[in-house]
């Protein structure tokens, strides 16, 4: 598959813009934590007040990603990728300004969530997938979800500096001005490449093809587990350590940890997903979770534990992504990738909604995170047999095209 | 490009890579972060 309008939008050009597209819409969206105390203290709002602003996000983040990947699978990736950011923007700039909760409601959550919709894995993936060969696809996939996963580990202390040394209110339009950098992005991203392969197929009958199918199920509830624990663990596992007696520098290593063994775990899995089965490696994955998970609940806990299972945990983080999405591109075509990833993407976020509150929910109850732990271990066994039983085969139509 | 400046080139770029992550790292080797992350479960 190649590029078919202009020659100078390259498939390594539009990686490399596809990349930093991720590192800045993840990054800045992974530094919304560090604004709760600021932001409540000036205004005199609650903890409720701001967590229900990034509540409503995460679920308008995962509610508009199927829509936002129709969108660019139908009028490119290019103008969605614009139109996002400036929605992205402008969220973050009205956050800034935002005097009451509702103005927040409106600007951090309903504003930066469509932002978030448009400029994440559903839309960027899709165009990165377009332009790759098959061999290479998973490949490129694993090094676009590990720019994401350097924006995440390496945007937060940038974040944390700007709030300190500027205030939290220029530290927002600072943020602004760095995702205002995804609009001259998204011209390397505009490829207005259609595959032949799907001609003629709407979107809603992609979609009802896709709902037959019980390998894009799977694929759902898998994203949903793995939503689920990563939003538990990286909310939680501080917490926990703390807890438990640690210092704070511990359970600051330990989340560092997971950040930088992440960018080398998603490329890993997207080059190992280009060698062999995408589906064994998701079984891998979530299977090896639950015994990490399961080896950290029995051992003694220390700090050599704490900081072993982050690493491990780290690796087996965002493996996920290429593979889920590769698989997607490899039963159902390039055509609507973008729309199918955001539908399973929605899973993601939901087990990342339920994942957050579950824990803190179940923290609250009983006193302790052992529930929420064996949960996590259960979830994982449950994706890695829902992994097994996916289709790696392109459905029959594709086939018929090649 | 000859092959020697490719293999130096590279292994700069690596170089700077891991000195850049391992920068990055060190950042996070403050107390007083986790207390903002704790904030996160808040926001999810």
């Amino acid at each position: 598959m190649t590029p078919t309008n202009t020659s100078w939008r390259t498939p390594t050009l539009i990686l490399i813009a596809g990349c930093i597209i991720l590192t800045l819409s993840m990054g800045v969206r992974h530094t919304a934590g560090l604004f709760l105390q600021p932001m409540s203290a000036d205004h005199g709002w609650t903890r409720e007040t701001f967590s229900f602003a990034f509540a409503l996000q995460n679920l308008v983040w995962g509610l508009g990603s199927p829509f936002a990947g129709a969108i660019a699978d139908r009028y490119g990736a290019g103008r969605t990728l614009l139109v996002a950011a400036s929605l992205y923007v402008l969220g973050l700039v009205l956050m800034s300004l935002a005097p009451t909760p509702l103005t927040l409601d409106l600007s951090a959550g309903l504003l930066i969530g469509l932002g978030l919709s448009g400029t994440t894995f559903p839309v960027i993936m899709g165009v990165i997938g377009r332009h790759t060969t098959p061999e290479k696809r998973s490949l490129a996939l694993g090094i676009a979800s590990a720019g994401g996963s350097f924006g995440q580990f390496a945007v937060l202390p940038i974040g944390q500096m700007m709030i300190a040394t500027y205030g939290w209110q220029s530290a927002l339009v600072l943020l602004a001005c760095g995702v205002g950098l995804i609009a001259p992005l998204a011209y390397a991203m505009a490829d207005g490449h259609k595959p032949s392969a799907g001609a003629g197929q709407s979107v809603l009958e992609a979609l009802h093809e896709a709902s037959r199918e019980r390998s894009f199920h799977y694929l759902f509830w898998g994203y949903f587990v793995c939503g689920f624990q990563t939003a538990f663990i990286m909310l939680h596992l501080p917490s926990y350590l703390v807890d438990a007696g640690m210092s704070a520098n511990i359970g600051m290593t330990a989340v560092a940890l997971i950040g930088l063994f992440n960018i080398f775990g998603s490329f890993y899995f997207g080059w190992a997903g280009g060698r062999s089965s995408k589906k064994n490696l998701l079984v891998w994955i979530y299977g090896l979770r639950a015994v990490a998970i399961l080896v950290f609940m029995l051992v003694p806990l220390s700090t050599a534990a704490a900081w072993l299972f982050a690493a491990v945990i780290g690796i087996l983080w965002l493996g996920t992504v290429p593979l889920t999405n590769g698989l997607i591109a490899q039963i159902f075509g390039l055509r609507y990738m973008s729309m199918l990833t955001g539908v399973v993407f929605l899973g993601h976020q939901l087990g990342s909604f339920l994942g957050a509150w579950l824990g803190g929910r179940i923290f609250d109850e009983t006193g302790s995170y052992d529930l929420a732990w064996t949960i996590s271990i259960g979830l994982s066994v449950l994706a890695a047999i829902c992994s097994w039983p996916v289709n790696e085969k392109p459905l029959a139509r594709l086939a018929a095209a090649t | 490009m000859k092959p020697n400046w490719r293999w130096f080139l590279t292994g700069v770029g690596v170089a700077m890579a891991v000195l850049l992550l391992a920068v990055i790292f060190m950042a996070y080797q403050r107390p007083e972060l986790l207390l903002d992350w704790a904030n996160l479960r808040y926001c999810g």
